[in-house]
C-alpha cells in the first residue's frame, strides 16, 4: 500500500480533483453557513446534540439491549458482530439462507468499513448500489471519497464518459439532469428485482427497536419495501433513547451535511411487514456492529462516538479541500477520519493521519455535536511517540531542542549562534534555501532573522 | 493604575522578529503598563505538544509556568502561545496535583497582547497615523482557542490613514499549523498558496495577522510568488512602528 | 462468549435514568412557528426550493377527482392513477380515470394521503398499513398527497404516533433529488419528480378500525 504523502502528492497533482472537490465541498459549506444562520441558537442545539449522545454512550449497553428487546417484540431479528468479518458472515450467512443472487445495497458507511462490499462479491452475491454516487463507485470500481458524497472526486464529464461505457441506455444530452436520468433508468429495474435490500442506520431508536434511514434521493426506500429481506448493519453508536431525540439529531444532521432543513426522504423502520400490509419485507435483520467502537470507548476516544456522519468536518478543512478523501487511505477521511482509521486499520499503518492536520480546530467549530477534534488528534500524536512510531530524526531533534530549551542560558547561547548560522544563509532579508527546512523552502521565502535575538537587544538595553 | 505586566515574548518572536515584542512593550507602556521580561523563558512548548512528545510539554510548561507565576499579568504576542498556555496548560497537569493549581494561576492572568490592551487596559492608540490600506487574517489559535476576532480591529481603527480591507476566507487556516508545514510542504503550499492569492485579491499594502508562525508562512509565500504585500505583526502598527521594514526587509 | 455477551460486558453501566433522558428534550432549539398560521407556514416550506412541491386546494372529499385531473392535464399526462386500497377515497367519482392499486415500475402518477403534514419543514407525514402501501409513492413520477388542512401541526416532535410503531413510519419533504454530482442539485434522481399537495378544507372520515 502507497504511503499517505505519495497518495497526497499525487492528490495535488491532479488539478481536476481539485475542481471537484471545491466544487461540492464549497456548496456545502456556502449552503451550511447560510441554515445554521437562520436556526435560532444552533450554539445551543449542539451542546444539546452532544449531551444526547454522551448520554447514550455512558449507558450504552442498557440501550443496545432495549433496542434489542423492542426490534424483536417488533418482528426482527438482532444479531451482534464485534469485528468487522464477523459482521460480514453473518449478513453473508442471512442471504444465503435466504437464497439471495442479487442485493440492492442503500449508501452505508458502516457498510464500508467492514468491507461488506467485497464480502459480497467474495460470496457470488450480486450487489446493485443504488445511491448515485455508490453506483459511479461501483461503475468505476474505486472507493469512496467522502462520506455524504462519495464519488465527490468525479467531475460530471468523467461520470458523463462511465455512463455512456457502461450504462445500457446511456444519456444522450450532456447535463448532470440527463446522466441522473440514465442511472435512474439502468437501476430502477435493478432494485425492483433484488432479493434482499441491505442499508445501514442513521438512528436506531431504543424504546421502539425502528431503525431510521436519511436519503435525498429516496434510494433507501426503493432498496427496502420491495425485497423479501430486509438486513440492516448499524454501528453501535447509532442509538438514541426515543424519536423525539433522533429528531433533534435529524435537526443537526441535514443542516450539518447540505445546509437542507430535512433530507427528503427520512424514513422509520420498524420490524417487517405486517398482516394485511401490500408491500414490505418478510424478514427483518439487524446485525449491531462493535468493530473497535467499545475499544474507542475504553480508551479515551468516546467523544468520537457522538459522530452522526455529516461530513462537515471535511467539508470545511484545508487539508481535506486539498487533497480530497482518497489520500486518507482509510474508508472516512478528513478529520473524523483521521480520528477513526487509526482504530479500524492501526496506528502504525495510519499515524500520519494526526499529523496532516493543522491543528486549526475549524472542524471543531462545525461539529454539530461538538467533539474535540484536533484534541483527540493530538491523543494519537502522543500514543505514536509513546510507542516509538516517530521517526528517529524527530524524535532526535525535537529531544535534543527540548534538552536546551529547558536550560534558558544554554537556550540563549544556542539561539545567538543559530541566529549566525541561518543569516549567513540570507540574500536582501530573504533565505531562499534553507538546509534541514527543505520543506519549508522548497515552496515559501524564510525572512532572515535580526541580527540579535529579542532577549540579546533587551538585555543590552536594560544595561544602558 | 500602573499594572506590573510580565512579557512572554515567545521563542519565535525571540529569533526571527524581536521588534514585535519591542513593539508589544511600547504598547503596554503607553496604556500604563510596567513591563517586564523574565529570564527564565524560553518556549512554551507548542512543539512537543503538537508532535506529541508529552513528556518534554510537561518539562516545559513547569519551566515556563515558575518563570511567569510570580507576576501580576503576563502577555505574549501570540495567539497560538497564548492559547497553549491558556488552553493546554491545564490538561497536561490534568492529573498532577502540585503543578495543576499553579498553572491555573497562571493561566488566569495569560493574556494575548491585543486582546489585554482592548480588553483589559481598555486602551486605543493615540496620535498613530499609518497611511495604508491593510488586510487581516484571524490566525486559527487566537480566533478559536481565545475568541480574538474584534480586539485587533478595534485597535487598528484608531489608526489614522489605516482602512482595513476585508480577506476572503479570513478565518480559513493558512496551512503553517507548526511542524505541519515542513511535514507536509505539499500541502502546506497548497494552502498557503490559496491564501496568498486571496490576499493578492485584496490590493491591501499590508498584510497583519497576530501570529509570527502564519505570518511568516504567509509573508514567504507572497515573496516567493512576487507579490508586493507587505506583512506586520498587528502590534507593531498599533505601537506605531508601522513605519519601519516589514517582515522579510532589512532594516 | 457469544459476541452478544462480550460487547455487553464491555459496556456495563448503569441504567439510564427516563428523567435525564426526558431532561434532554426540554425546549428544543427549532425553527419557529406560528401556530395560529399552521396553513401558510407549511405552505411557506412546500414553497421552498429545497421542497419544491406545488399545491391545490379543495373544499371537500368528493372534489378531489377534479383536482387531479386539473393537474394531471397541466402536467400532459393521462388520467390514469395508481390509488391507495383507502374506503375513504370511495366517496368520489373516479369514473374519469383509469385506477389500478399497485404500481408499475414506471408508474406515472400515485395518489397518497397524508396522516398530518409539519409547518416547520413542509414534511408529509405517512405511515404503512393495509391500505396505504408505501412503494408506490417511491416508484411514481408524479406523487400526489392529500392533506387534510386540520392535520397539519407545527413541529417535527408532532410527527410520530404515541405507542407501539407501524411497519414504517416516514416523512417525505420534498420531490426525490441527489447532488451527487459536482453538488449540483437534479430532481428525480430515483423516485418522484413532482410532488403535488391538495389541501382538503373540509373532513376526511376517520379510518373504520
Amino acid at each position: 500500500m502507497s504511503s499517505f504523502t505519495t497518495r497526497a502528492d499525487a492528490a495535488l497533482a491532479d488539478p481536476i480533483l481539485k475542481i471537484a472537490v471545491e466544487r461540492t465541498a464549497g456548496t456545502a459549506q456556502a449552503k451550511r453557513a447560510i441554515a445554521i444562520d437562520a436556526f435560532p441558537d444552533f450554539e445551543a442545539a449542539r451542546t444539546r446534540a452532544a449531551a444526547i449522545k454522551d448520554h447514550v454512550i455512558a449507558h450504552l449497553g442498557p440501550y443496545l439491549e432495549q433496542f434489542e428487546a423492542s426490534a424483536i417484540a417488533a418482528g426482527a431479528q438482532v444479531y451482534w458482530a464485534q469485528t468487522a468479518d464477523e459482521a460480514c458472515r453473518i449478513v453473508i450467512a442471512i442471504c444465503k439462507a435466504a437464497g439471495a443472487k442479487t442485493v440492492a445495497r442503500s449508501k452505508s458507511m458502516l457498510g464500508e468499513e467492514i468491507g461488506l462490499p467485497h464480502a459480497l462479491e467474495e460470496a457470488g452475491i450480486g450487489r446493485v448500489e443504488t445511491d448515485l454516487a455508490e453506483h459511479i463507485i461501483q461503475l468505476a470500481d474505486e472507493r469512496p471519497s467522502h462520506i455524504i458524497w462519495p464519488a465527490m472526486h468525479k467531475t460530471s464529464e468523467q461520470v458523463s464518459a462511465l455512463f455512456k461505457a457502461k450504462h445500457r441506455t446511456p444519456h444522450q444530452e450532456e447535463t448532470i439532469a440527463a446522466m441522473a436520468q440514465s442511472a435512474r433508468r439502468e437501476l430502477r429495474g435493478a432494485m425492483l428485482g433484488a432479493d434482499v435490500g441491505i442499508s445501514g442506520a442513521n438512528f436506531l431508536i431504543a424504546d421502539s427497536g425502528a431503525v431510521c434511514t436519511v436519503t435525498n434521493e429516496g434510494n433507501a426506500e426503493l432498496s427496502l419495501v420491495p425485497p423479501r429481506v430486509h438486513i440492516v448493519t448499524a454501528g453501535i453508536e447509532k442509538i438514541v433513547p426515543s424519536m423525539p431525540h433522533a429528531i433533534h439529531m435529524l435537526r443537526m444532521l441535514a443542516r450539518s451535511a447540505t445546509g437542507a432543513a430535512l433530507t427528503q426522504y427520512t424514513t422509520f423502520y420498524t420490524g417487517p411487514r405486517r398482516p394485511g400490509d401490500r408491500d414490505g419485507p418478510e424478514e427483518m435483520h439487524i446485525v449491531l456492529v462493535d468493530n473497535g467502537r467499545t475499544k474507542m470507548r475504553e480508551e479515551g476516544l468516546a467523544e468520537m462516538l457522538r459522530c452522526i456522519r455529516c461530513g462537515a468536518c471535511m467539508n470545511h478543512c484545508v487539508v481535506f479541500r486539498q487533497i480530497g478523501g482518497h489520500a486518507y487511505g482509510g474508508t472516512y477521511p478528513g478529520p473524523m477520519g483521521a480520528v477513526l482509521t487509526p482504530t479500524l486499520d492501526g496506528l502504525a499503518a495510519t499515524r500520519d493521519l494526526a499529523h496532516a492536520c493543522t491543528l486549526n480546530g475549524m472542524c471543531q467549530q462545525v461539529c454539530p455535536v461538538k467533539i474535540p477534534l484536533p484534541t483527540l488528534l493530538r491523543g494519537w500524536r502522543e500514543k505514536s511517540w509513546r510507542e516509538g512510531l516517530e521517526p528517529t530524526s524527530m524524535r532526535a531533534g525535537l529531544g535534543l531542542w527540548a534538552w536546551v530549551a529547558t536550560r534558558p542560558a544554554l537556550y540563549r547561547l544556542g539561539t545567538a549562534i543559530a541566529i549566525r548560522a541561518i543569516r549567513l544563509l540570507g540574500r536582501k532579508g530573504w533565505i531562499a534555501r534553507l538546509p534541514l527546512a527543505g520543506g519549508w523552502t522548497q515552496y515559501r521565502d524564510l525572512p532572515k532573522p535580526a541580527a540579535q535575538s529579542f532577549m540579546a537587544q533587551y538585555h543590552q538595553e536594560q544595561r544602558k | 493604575m500602573t499594572k506590573n505586566v510580565a512579557l512572554f515574548v515567545t521563542c519565535l518572536v525571540d529569533i526571527m522578529r524581536p521588534r514585535i515584542g519591542f513593539a508589544a512593550i511600547r504598547a503596554l507602556e503607553s496604556a500604563g503598563c510596567d513591563v517586564v521580561v523574565p529570564q527564565g523563558q524560553t518556549c512554551c512548548g507548542q512543539p512537543a505538544l503538537n508532535s506529541g512528545d508529552r513528556d518534554h510539554a510537561v518539562a516545559l510548561a513547569k519551566q515556563t509556568t515558575a518563570a511567569l507565576e510570580p507576576y501580576e499579568a503576563i502577555i505574549v504576542p501570540s495567539g497560538s502561545c497564548a492559547g497553549t498556555i491558556r488552553c493546554h496548560y491545564p490538561e497536561l497537569f490534568e492529573h498532577d496535583a502540585a503543578w495543576l493549581p499553579r498553572a491555573q494561576a497562571v493561566v488566569a492572568k495569560t493574556f494575548e497582547v491585543m486582546a489585554y490592551l482592548d480588553e483589559v487596559c481598555g486602551w486605543q492608540p493615540d496620535g498613530v497615523t499609518l497611511p495604508a490600506t491593510a488586510t487581516y487574517h484571524d490566525s486559527c489559535s487566537g480566533l478559536r482557542e481565545l475568541g480574538i476576532k474584534a480586539q485587533p480591529r478595534r485597535l487598528l481603527d484608531a489608526i489614522d490613514g489605516l482602512s482595513l480591507t476585508p480577506l476572503a476566507g479570513a478565518e480559513t487556516c493558512c496551512g503553517f499549523g507548526g511542524t505541519f508545514c515542513v511535514k507536509y510542504p505539499a500541502i502546506s503550499n497548497a494552502i498557503v498558496g490559496e491564501k496568498a492569492a486571496a490576499i493578492d485579491a485584496t490590493g491591501a499594502d499590508l498584510l497583519l495577522a497576530g501570529d509570527l508562525g502564519c505570518l511568516m508562512n504567509m509573508a514567504g509565500k507572497l515573496h516567493r510568488d512576487g507579490s508586493k504585500v507587505r506583512a506586520f505583526h498587528a502590534i507593531e502598527l498599533i505601537a506605531g512602528m508601522g513605519d519601519g521594514p516589514a517582515i522579510g526587509e532589512e532594516a | 462468549m457469544s459476541a452478544r455477551a462480550a460487547i455487553l460486558a464491555r459496556l456495563k453501566c448503569p441504567a439510564p435514568i427516563a428523567s435525564e433522558a426526558a431532561a434532554l428534550l426540554r425546549a428544543p432549539e427549532r425553527p419557529a412557528v406560528d401556530v395560529t398560521n399552521l396553513e401558510s407556514e407549511f405552505l411557506a416550506r412546500l414553497a421552498l426550493p429545497s421542497v419544491n412541491a406545488s399545491h391545490d386546494v379543495v373544499a371537500s372529499l368528493t372534489d378531489l377527482p377534479a383536482a387531479i385531473a386539473r393537474y394531471l392535464a397541466d402536467q400532459n399526462e393521462p388520467l390514469t392513477l395508481c390509488c391507495p386500497p383507502d374506503p375513504r377515497l370511495d366517496v368520489c367519482d373516479w369514473s374519469a380515470f383509469a385506477l389500478h392499486a399497485t404500481a408499475a415500475p414506471d408508474e406515472t402518477a400515485t395518489l397518497a394521503i397524508a396522516r398530518t403534514a409539519i409547518a416547520e419543514t413542509g414534511s408529509l407525514i405517512f405511515e404503512t398499513s393495509p391500505t396505504a402501501p408505501m412503494l408506490p409513492n417511491f416508484l411514481t413520477l408524479h406523487h400526489i398527497v392529500l392533506l387534510p388542512v386540520s392535520a397539519i401541526a407545527a413541529h417535527l416532535e408532532d410527527a410520530p404516533l404515541p405507542g407501539p410503531q407501524p411497519r414504517a413510519h416516514y416523512w417525505i419533504t420534498g420531490v426525490s433529488g441527489t447532488t451527487d454530482i459536482e453538488g449540483t442539485y437534479v430532481r428525480g434522481a430515483h423516485g418522484p419528480r413532482f410532488l403535488h399537495v391538495i389541501l382538503l378544507r373540509g373532513e376526511l372520515p376517520h379510518m373504520a378500525d
